[in-house]
């Protein structure tokens, strides 16, 4: 068995993910003590070269795999604290994760989801094929999440979420991943019998509908790793410290801001934005 | 006669309970094991079960008409042909067998009240939109749709004498014990919370068991982010061919409380009773 973490990163003219990555996977590595790979496409490793952290990539991940960048028109809504973009987003071959790792058993991240524990660790060995984050706590204050980060929809089946995704390679979790590519594929018929929103593919709403289907179109209390604990987009990373975050959180989501630490703990940065501000930094500490 | 499940049905304008009665039987029938099938049919009139093509799933009928309508509930214990049983209400669907949990309270309690409900998502129901007088009374979260009891039980016949006799006297009892939050109607559900709380037997009746799991489809306890008048406004209700129910996404496998009574209509009796007569 081959144990190692997997990390998407395709660049677009506003999110550098290649950077989000390096810093994602530098941390996971030194947390969870296992390789990283990166799936990433030429242009990216081409930027990767320009903005000189293709050798710190190199140093970071076991392996850089490249692959087509694939094509998507899929736009989302960036904030930036009280700003906010529209801007391209590139997440719809997350379903070709089981296809791309090298690793027997995977934990697939998020770029942006940032490793400063090692509670990941003890669900390598877990005998379940497949987990994934059960759902999300906001650092703040659960009434800031919306009823749909809880459920696909209204009347839809529980959220789990794909920021952090563990799978073993085999025959079970290909068919998981071949429905995810499926519901991708199918995604307006999908929208119709779940009753969501359609206007932007989601992996989230893709995985968690696919575990659904397969766990017998029933809630599971199996095949769950620990909720993703989430600093939104409209909070801000005000600065990095030895191994500690020093966040703005705005408990109403406008322009008064709260000031927390935080240390030593798993922590999802929506605003992608901080992370590049304090990239320098947050190197440093891989 | 060992074990069995006791309907009741009472004559109604507008809803057919016969129906729900004979849709449950079906049920009970298509899924638990011989010997945990039997099912006792309580009725204002006999001669309507002539309409029903297989009323043989009704192992007992007993005609009785001494209480109006859903008071003659709280008269089981004394109706009841089985020396344990199960009481139900009538629009409920069961979808597996749960023969082991019947064995389970054979052996192990004199009386057993279901104290939870759940979604169909298959969430607890935390909400207490419909049970305020519960909440607001500090009475046992009770709910009748699910009652099993020993015939020749002390316990038994305290508690339901005790809650005829509340039934009989809503209004004493309510100014007494419920003066925090009256309910419009003390129904079944109050009835035997009350019972259970004056005797002192809540922890005794109704203390955490993983089953009777039932769904209960009371529309504004579905966790919904709005309000809805009618559950079937906003998911679906499908019955297969083989009986597999599934609710909106969801697949069902606990007991169905379906609550609207039109969920049950020719067309699922007819798949209902396809099973039955293959079985």
């Amino acid at each position: 068995m081959t144990y190692g973490i997997l990390i998407y990163a395709h660049n677009n003219r506003t999110v550098d993910y290649a950077l989000m990555a390096v810093i994602s996977g530098g941390l996971a590595k030194k947390h969870l003590d296992q390789p990283v790979s990166l799936v990433t496409d030429q242009s990216t490793v081409d930027w990767m070269k320009g903005s000189k952290i293709y050798n710190r990539a190199k140093n970071v991940f076991d392996q850089i795999i490249i692959i087509e960048k694939p094509h998507t028109n899929n736009n989302r809504v960036l904030h930036d604290g009280l700003t906010s973009k529209v801007v391209p987003f590139t997440n719809v071959n997350r379903c070709s994760a089981w296809e791309h790792t090298p690793y027997t058993r995977t934990l697939l991240i998020d770029s942006d989801f940032l490793i400063f524990s090692d509670r990941l660790k003890e669900y390598w060995d877990v005998d379940q094929d497949l987990l994934i984050a059960e759902s999300a706590n906001d650092l703040c204050d659960i009434s800031r999440l919306g009823y749909q980060d809880r459920y696909i929809s209204d009347v839809g089946v529980k959220l789990n979420w794909a920021t952090t995704v563990m799978f073993t390679k085999n025959e079970n979790t290909q068919l998981f991943f071949n429905l995810v590519a499926y519901i991708k594929d199918n995604y307006q018929y999908f929208a119709d019998t779940y009753r969501f929103d359609v206007k932007q593919y989601r992996n989230d709403i893709a995985f968690s509908i696919a575990k659904h289907i397969l766990q017998g179109f029933q809630t599971s209390l199996h095949g769950l790793l620990p909720p993703i604990l989430t600093l939104l987009d409209r909070d801000i990373l005000h600065s990095v410290d030895e191994n500690r975050l020093t966040v703005l959180v705005s408990s109403k989501l406008d322009s008064n801001y709260c000031l927390s630490v935080l240390k030593d703990i798993d922590i999802h940065v929506m605003n992608k934005q901080s992370i590049v501000r304090h990239s320098d930094r947050l190197l440093e500490l891989i | 006669m060992k074990f069995g499940y006791l309907l009741f049905v009472a004559e109604h304008e507008t809803v057919d309970y016969l129906q729900l009665a004979y849709a449950l039987a079906l049920s009970i029938k298509n899924t638990q094991k011989p010997g945990f099938d039997q099912v006792a049919l309580i009725t204002e009139n006999k001669q309507k079960l002539s309409q029903l093509t297989s009323s043989w799933v009704f192992d007992h009928v007993i005609e009785w008409n001494q209480e109006t309508f859903w008071y003659g509930r709280s008269w089981m214990d004394e109706l009841s042909p089985f020396e344990n049983t199960v009481c139900l209400d009538v629009d409920m669907l069961f979808m597996q067998d749960y023969s082991h949990w019947a064995e389970y309270f054979m052996e192990n309690c004199d009386l057993y009240v279901a104290n939870k409900s759940y979604t169909y998502r298959g969430e607890l129901v935390n909400s207490q939109y419909y049970r305020k007088a519960f909440a607001k009374n500090n009475l046992p979260n009770l709910y009748s749709f699910y009652t099993f009891f020993k015939k020749h039980s002390a316990l038994s016949r305290d508690f339901f004498e005790l809650a005829r006799y509340i039934i009989k006297n809503p209004t004493e009892f309510s100014n007494v014990f419920l003066s925090n939050y009256k309910p419009k109607i003390l129904g079944t559900d109050e009835a035997f919370a009350l019972s259970a709380s004056i005797l002192d037997i809540s922890d005794d009746i109704a203390y955490p068991l993983e089953f009777p799991r039932v769904v209960h489809m009371k529309p504004m306890i579905q966790n919904w982010p709005w309000p809805a008048d009618y559950w079937s406004d906003h998911v679906g209700f499908y019955l297969s061919p083989t009986g597999q129910l599934k609710i909106g996404n969801y697949q069902q496998h606990d007991i169905v409380h379906y609550v609207e009574k039109d969920k049950i209509n020719s067309e699922m009796v007819a798949i209902l009773e396809e099973i039955v007569w293959k079985k």
